[in-house]
């Protein structure tokens, strides 16, 4: 498995605008992807970001602006593009009555690959799913976790230039959630490139090398999740958690105190450079919180402090 | 593309080789029931009174009738649940247009595969009428052709309406309120003109009326070429407007 050259473009945005009638659902984003790196679209549901993908994967004709997967149009050359793509989108769509194998099967016999070579690469692709005790497995009684595990491994079928991953882990429990993550820093090791979208923080800051802050179909902010902690916010996060109606007031009464306070329904979240310094301000300002925590701060900060709401809501 | 589309007729029948025994009552034992029951059981009382059938014993007639039926009926299930499932419940059209297939492409795979359900279902249903006496003329060996004009000009249509439709209801209700009454007052079961004038009207310009009674007149000997040809006619211009319009509406759904 390899995705050709370091560093030659893949995907190139310009001004690309997606509208369903009067909702504009990607107002203008440009971005730019090159071979090798995972690149994450991070936001909240509705902020345009599987939109864009569908763009991306030729499935989608963009309303506006300028689009390039390898260096060809989408709208001229979809049946091309797509032949380069490996796609999991949001919502799995295997073939629930045929087994893991058929699935490989099936799919790869899409992009015109003889039988045999799809036999080959699906026994290596569902060792490396850890799926090759269920090859044949009818689909429909598999865990969530296996499903998207092997949504994965028939998108790499045809071992794509390129993987766009629409919310890979979303709906998953923790475990399955994790073993997703090991195998896509698996493909990451190799060389694939990725592409994925997700409004996890901790998705985002594991996997992807550079990523795009997605809001109201607009990007917001750019930059590797360290450069974006770094530009953005203060180095940690005091948490100040209150039982219900015992808040009010105490943003007054902490003004001041940190370099930044977001007020959330249940929390008072302060930044800074020094957690315990701040912290022991607060407390000297006589709040009183029923517990407090001080953390490093992440994406979801990021996030809260560009946009002041939350990834999830 | 007809390569393509291979590729996705091939992905049908391996489905069907999971499905298949669900679907062998509709396309097999229903039709042959109705054959010997209404046909050769019925028909020996019904041809005592000799009603005005053109000549032709009521098994005569009513085989050619059933077999256009039974491929309406095929047709129908076939362009109807499946294509919303495919659309929208396990949505694996979805993933067949991620890949370099194009909506054509799917379409032409997916219609190819009903065209072959019903041919063979069409092929068994005429090799068991021709054995117990229903024909009268070789003709009747094109017969299955017929009954495939008849089921794809359901079969397309009936796909449109499943791709444009949110609510599986409106298809059953089609099941319900369309197909049924179709099957028991076009011609199947006695002629037209027994009906009100008015209604017989209405009859004569269903496709079943029509692929009803190219069957027939293949199977009793009494086809002739251009009344013939214009039955094939209306059942393609059925097939192909209901096909355009099914492919223009699964692009508008997958390719949003």
């Amino acid at each position: 498995m390899s995705s050709g050259h370091e560093g030659e473009p893949r995907i190139q945005a310009a001004g690309l605008t997606k509208r369903f009638g009067d909702f504009t659902a990607v107002d203008g984003v440009d971005f730019a992807v090159v071979a090798g790196e995972t690149f994450g679209f991070l936001g909240p549901n509705g902020a345009g970001k599987s939109s864009t993908m569908r763009m991306i994967g030729a499935v989608s004709p963009r309303s506006g602006g300028a689009l390039r997967v390898f260096e060809l149009d989408p709208a001229e050359a979809g049946p091309e593009i797509r032949a380069r793509l490996g796609v999991v989108p949001q919502e799995d769509n295997l073939d629930l009555e045929l087994t893991v194998f058929e699935n490989l099967l099936v799919y790869g016999r899409y992009f015109g690959l003889p039988s045999s070579l799809i036999r080959e690469r699906a026994d290596e692709l569902l060792a490396f799913m850890q799926l090759a005790d269920r090859r044949q497995h009818r689909v429909e009684p598999l865990s969530g976790g296996m499903k998207r595990r092997l949504t994965i491994a028939r998108a790499l079928v045809n071992e794509p230039d390129l993987m766009l991953l629409d919310e890979p882990t979303t709906g998953l429990d923790p475990q399955a959630r994790h073993a997703v993550w090991d195998r896509l820093y698996r493909l990451k090791q190799r060389g694939v490139t990725l592409v994925l979208t997700t409004h996890y923080m901790d998705e985002a800051e594991q996997l992807c090398d550079r990523l795009v802050v997605m809001d109201r179909g607009r990007i917001v902010a750019e930059g590797s999740p360290r450069d974006l902690i770094a530009r953005h916010v203060e180095r940690e996060v005091v948490e100040l958690r209150f039982a219900a109606g015992t808040q009010d007031g105490a943003v007054a009464r902490l003004a001041g105190v940190g370099d930044r306070i977001e007020e959330l329904a249940d929390r008072i979240l302060i930044g800074t450079a020094d957690g315990d310094a701040t912290l022991a301000a607060a407390q000297d300002r006589g709040v009183e919180p029923e517990s407090v925590l001080i953390r490093r701060s992440t994406l979801e900060d990021v996030f809260l402090s560009i946009t002041g709401r939350t990834l999830i809501d | 593309m007809v390569e393509q589309a291979a590729h996705v007729l091939s992905w049908h029948a391996r489905s069907y080789r999971k499905s298949w025994r669900a679907t062998i009552t509709v396309a097999f034992l229903n039709p042959l029931f109705f054959l010997f029951s209404i046909g050769v059981l019925l028909g020996g009382i019904v041809d005592e009174g000799r009603a005005d059938l053109g000549g032709l014993t009521y098994l005569e007639f009513v085989a050619p009738g059933l077999l256009a039926a039974t491929a309406m009926q095929i047709g129908t299930n076939e362009g109807s649940f499946p294509v919303m499932a495919g659309l929208k419940w396990t949505r694996t059209y979805h993933a067949v247009v991620a890949t370099p297939v194009r909506v054509l492409e799917l379409f032409l795979g997916f219609f190819g595969w009903v065209a072959l359900r019903i041919v063979v279902a069409a092929a068994i249903f005429t090799a068991v009428a021709a054995a117990v006496g229903a024909f009268r003329s070789p003709w009747a060996a094109l017969a299955p052709l017929a009954a495939l004009g008849c089921g794809l000009a359901f079969a397309a249509p009936i796909a449109a309406t499943a791709g444009a439709v949110e609510n599986s209801s409106v298809l059953t209700a089609i099941f319900r309120f369309g197909i049924l009454p179709l099957f028991l007052f076009s011609g199947t079961f006695f002629p037209v003109s027994q009906l009100p004038a008015a209604l017989e009207w209405a009859a004569r310009v269903t496709p079943l009326w029509h692929g009803v009674t190219l069957c027939r007149e293949l199977a009793g000997g009494t086809a002739e070429l251009w009344p013939s040809l214009g039955h094939a006619g209306y059942l393609a211009a059925f097939t192909l407007a209901g096909g355009a319009l099914a492919i223009r509406i699964l692009q508008r759904k997958l390719l949003k």
